[in-house]
């Protein structure tokens, strides 16, 4: 394959065609802030946080560099003062958008942001997207964005409570602003965004404690999610904790019973 | 006998063309069928003369027409065309052969134009043409300046042709350039001589057409012939009128591209504002198809081109590549974030081919005529003709086809006849909410309108928009309608684009409400810069430029919102009030008439005075006072 020579900030260093410039930063220990990005999905580079000058030909160019393809020799350049200008903007817009992301808190210092600057929109969401991109890339059909300008924001299918949620809670986890709730009442898992029941996933009872647990996975979609790796649906009438335990008694029964150490306790409903 | 004219030119006994040199034939036969000598009447049908009547107006003539007694005369035919571009006129008629020319039509007015015009060949004087200024008519349309000084080469059909009629076209030569590139060129002499042409992309960008089809050939895969028909920005409406009028000459471009970059499948997206488009498109490519000029087996040649309409859901942001790509395929429409061009990957992942309406329209003529040809036309870096929609304060508002490299100042007084009102030119915008405001002819002179002279103006040519600004425009405010625009029509998707235009609008508000504060305009200029270099797609990245390019020429109109609290152009109200002149006031009266709010008292020939308590800024004492005496204060 082909080895691109790359200065990065100054440093030759040499970078895999087709390389993100993001990647080849990670791995010389230069530090690009993200706030999108996530290994786990493709690059969106919504916030464009991670935006870096690079020169290809003649004059530098702003890209993203989380997404950005090195395809050619080219000199980046990471932290130069129009970037670290441009990117103090947009911490200190989010930040007026919603203020409670901990990872924007503490570039807003690093960058000397000045927080007074706009009025606070009071939103409880950054815009960054992982939420939706999780959600896309888990079941594809609960969160999205939707409107379109100003009036963008992260909602189910035509705002109503959706019916396709597995409730794996991947966007509870991934929100960097942890707006996202989750909540288990009442024998169902509820996914609250903007303090509204985004949806409702009905929880099984155990049938060894009674507790809930779950949630309720529609298999269909998962198996055809798996392709051809199907394994057998696991037996989810006991909850794991209860299963844990009847396992442990199943075994201590096979192997320590005859040493008398075991008294009959509980029933062994094998799990 | 209008039957039979009618029925010779739309039922011909040839059903499908089977060879290239069947065009030619046919378009002889149909030539033969036609009497040059026969009277026609022309009636505008395009959305901006339909919404004045002209539907009403066409059946009006064919029910007269029929209901005449023509003594063995021939009998005249009623064709409804294509936008004339005349809008701001329209209805509009014109008699053939004399080439006469009627204004605002109404349904009333056709009964007379049969009697006295159509069998008596008198001339009705009051609906004939006079310009701004004159008191002289001009009978024929070609000698009415605002098209003789165009240069129609786009629109040479459109006015001309009946489109729903694919044999109109035929016969004023649509489809021989299609013929001609399947019997005598390879595909790589197609692209040579686009290429030679030195076409640009006349969507706003200026990408250099041949290069673009030749990157687009030299892929692997199937290839899609995209046109681009979401044209969305204020006040524009070329690519409507080309779709409308002369939907022939668009399809037949994208036919020859599909050639040329080696690809059988086509895509037109059209916005769906456009009901009327639509419709014309498709009975374009339904009867292009029973003739076998689209479709299968094209000409016989064995070359296959399928072109399939699909609408948009009223997003501006469609208009871009890759969103308009998106939503080809059913996706959201939103620009995606990969640096990749569409000719490699586009609809589908697979390479595509995106030009702009306007610029397949110009394809047949270059390859009939040449690339040399059309490089007469417009200067070295920008070759060949621009069809622009000159609107705002001008005479005359409607649709303008000239050279590249005319200048302004030209396109506004010579074509456009001059600002009415006896108000002052301040500006002109162009290229739309991604474009910028020029300010000719104070602080620029004039400027000859080419991709880079604009560029160098801190505008763009973009799509073809052309807002004329007079004295009364307050900058501030035009700033303020881009943005806002834009914040409604941004995908919302990356931040500097979403958040920074929500940021420019709050601060606009601010200063046209008259709570503008010291360094709004450096903040402006600052988020502005930010959003033109760090947006994802190019409507962000040019989304500042109209607060740039005001802020760049008229910096002063923003200090005296800011610091003086004052609107010299009158716009924003909170800002200024009215007052009567004590010296030039007649007393006249007139303003006293005028006023909906009786703010105006004054006695007969006496200095009249305005109850500033009771003014609600309306204009109207301004807009009419015949002496200036109205001043804003």
């Amino acid at each position: 394959m082909k080895v691109l020579n790359i200065i990065l900030n100054g440093k030759a260093v040499t970078a895999k065609m087709g390389q993100t410039i993001l990647e080849l930063a990670r791995e010389h220990d230069v530090f690009i802030p993200t706030l999108c990005d996530s290994p786990a999905l493709e690059a969106a580079a919504m916030c464009r946080l991670c935006t870096v000058q690079v020169i290809e030909g003649k004059w530098p160019k702003y890209v993203t560099a989380c997404n950005f393809p090195l395809r050619r020799d080219a000199e980046v350049v990471t932290d130069s003062p129009e970037v670290r200008h441009g990117r103090k903007l947009i911490i200190e817009l989010l930040m007026a958008r919603c203020p409670t992301s901990p990872e924007l808190q503490r570039l807003a210092v690093d960058y000397g942001c000045d927080l007074e600057r706009f009025t606070p929109l009071n939103d409880d969401c950054v815009i960054c997207g992982l939420c939706t991109r999780a959600c896309e890339a888990v079941t594809g059909r609960t969160l999205s964005l939707a409107g379109r300008g100003v009036a963008i924001h992260v909602d189910t299918a035509f705002q109503k409570a959706s019916t396709f949620c597995i409730g794996c809670g991947a966007c509870v986890q991934i929100c960097p602003v942890q707006k996202i709730k989750m909540e288990d009442v009442d024998g169902e898992r509820r996914i609250i965004l903007h303090g509204k029941i985004a949806s409702r996933v009905k929880l099984p009872q155990c049938t060894s404690c009674g507790k809930y647990f779950g949630p309720v996975i529609d298999l269909k979609q998962v198996m055809e999610r798996m392709g051809e790796h199907l394994i057998p649906p696991p037996n989810a009438t006991v909850c794991p904790e209860c299963s844990r335990r009847n396992l442990a008694i199943k075994l201590g029964k096979r192997y320590f019973e005859q040493y008398g150490v075991f008294e009959e306790e509980g029933q062994a409903n094998a799990g | 006998m209008i039957e039979a004219t009618q029925t010779a030119i739309s039922h011909p006994e040839v059903a499908k063309i089977t060879s290239p040199s069947g065009v030619e034939l046919f378009r002889k036969e149909l030539q033969s069928r036609l009497d040059p000598n026969a009277p026609l009447i022309i009636v505008c049908c395009g959305t901006g003369c339909q919404a004045a009547g002209s539907a009403e107006v066409v059946d009006k003539f064919k029910q007269l027409l029929s209901g005449t007694d023509w003594n063995g005369k021939v009998i005249p035919l009623v064709k409804p065309t294509g936008c004339h571009g005349f809008c701001s006129r329209g209805p509009l008629v014109i008699i053939e052969p004399q080439d006469l020319f009627y204004q605002q039509v109404t349904v009333d007015d056709v009964e007379e134009i049969v009697n006295k015009t159509i069998l008596n060949n008198e001339v009705i004087k009051k609906l004939q043409y006079k310009p701004a200024n004159s008191k002289e008519v001009i009978p024929k349309a070609s000698d009415i300046p605002y098209y003789a000084k165009q240069t129609r080469l786009v629109l040479k059909n459109i006015g001309k042709v009946d489109p729903t009629e694919i044999n109109d076209s035929i016969v004023r030569g649509s489809y021989s350039a299609l013929a001609s590139v399947l019997t005598r060129m390879s595909p790589q002499q197609v692209i040579d001589e686009v290429a030679n042409s030195k076409l640009r992309g006349r969507g706003g960008a200026g990408f250099p057409t041949g290069l673009k089809w030749e990157s687009c050939a030299r892929q692997e895969g199937t290839r899609y012939v995209i046109c681009n028909a979401d044209e969305g920005d204020p006040g524009a409406f070329m690519d409507r009128s080309l779709l409308e009028g002369d939907p022939h000459s668009v399809l037949e471009g994208m036919a020859i591209c599909a050639y040329a970059v080696g690809s059988n499948r086509g895509y037109m997206y059209v916005r769906a504002e456009y009901p009327l488009a639509v419709k014309t498109l498709n009975i374009a490519i339904q009867q292009a198809e029973a003739l076998g000029l689209l479709g299968e087996n094209i000409m016989g040649t064995g070359f296959d081109f399928k072109v399939t309409i699909s609408t948009g859901a009223g997003a501006f942001i469609c208009g871009e590549s890759s969103a308009l790509m998106a939503s080809l395929e059913g996706k959201v429409g939103r620009p995606r974030p990969k640096y990749i061009r569409s000719v490699e990957k586009g609809f589908r992942d697979s390479p595509s081919n995106l030009n702009n309406v306007e610029t397949y329209a110009n394809i047949p003529d270059i390859i009939t005529n040449g690339g040399e040809w059309y490089r007469s036309f417009g200067t070295e870096r920008s070759s060949g003709t621009k069809v622009f929609a000159l609107t705002g304060n001008v005479y005359n508002i409607g649709l303008v086809e000239v050279p590249m490299g005319i200048s302004l100042m030209e396109i506004v007084f010579g074509i456009g006849g001059g600002i009415p009102n006896k108000r002052a030119l301040k500006g002109v915008q162009t290229g739309g909410p991604s474009g910028g405001c020029i300010p000719i002819p104070h602080k620029i002179p004039d400027i000859n309108v080419g991709y880079g002279k604009l560029a160098e103006a801190g505008s763009i040519m973009g799509s073809g928009g052309m807002i004329v600004m007079d004295e009364d425009t307050c900058m501030i405010e035009v700033s303020r309608y881009f943005v806002n625009f834009l914040v409604e029509e941004s995908c919302g998707q990356c931040t500097p684009c979403r958040e920074g235009l929500i940021r420019m609008r709050e601060i606009l508000n601010r200063i046209t409400q008259g709570e503008g504060r010291e360094g709004d305009v450096e903040l402006l200029t600052e988020i502005g810069n930010f959003t033109n270099n760090f947006s994802l797609c190019g409507l962000g990245t040019s989304a500042a430029n109209p607060v740039l390019s005001t802020i760049r020429y008229f910096r002063e109109e923003y200090d005296a919102h800011i610091r003086d609290k004052k609107c010299p152009s009158g716009v924003c109200k909170p800002l200024f009030h009215y007052d009567i002149d004590a010296e030039t006031c007649t007393g006249c009266g007139l303003c006293k008439i005028k006023c909906p709010v009786k703010a105006i008292t004054g006695e007969k020939k006496k200095t009249h005075v305005i109850e500033q308590a009771l003014c609600i800024k309306c204009m109207e004492c301004y807009k009419n006072c015949k002496f200036r005496s109205v001043k804003i204060m």
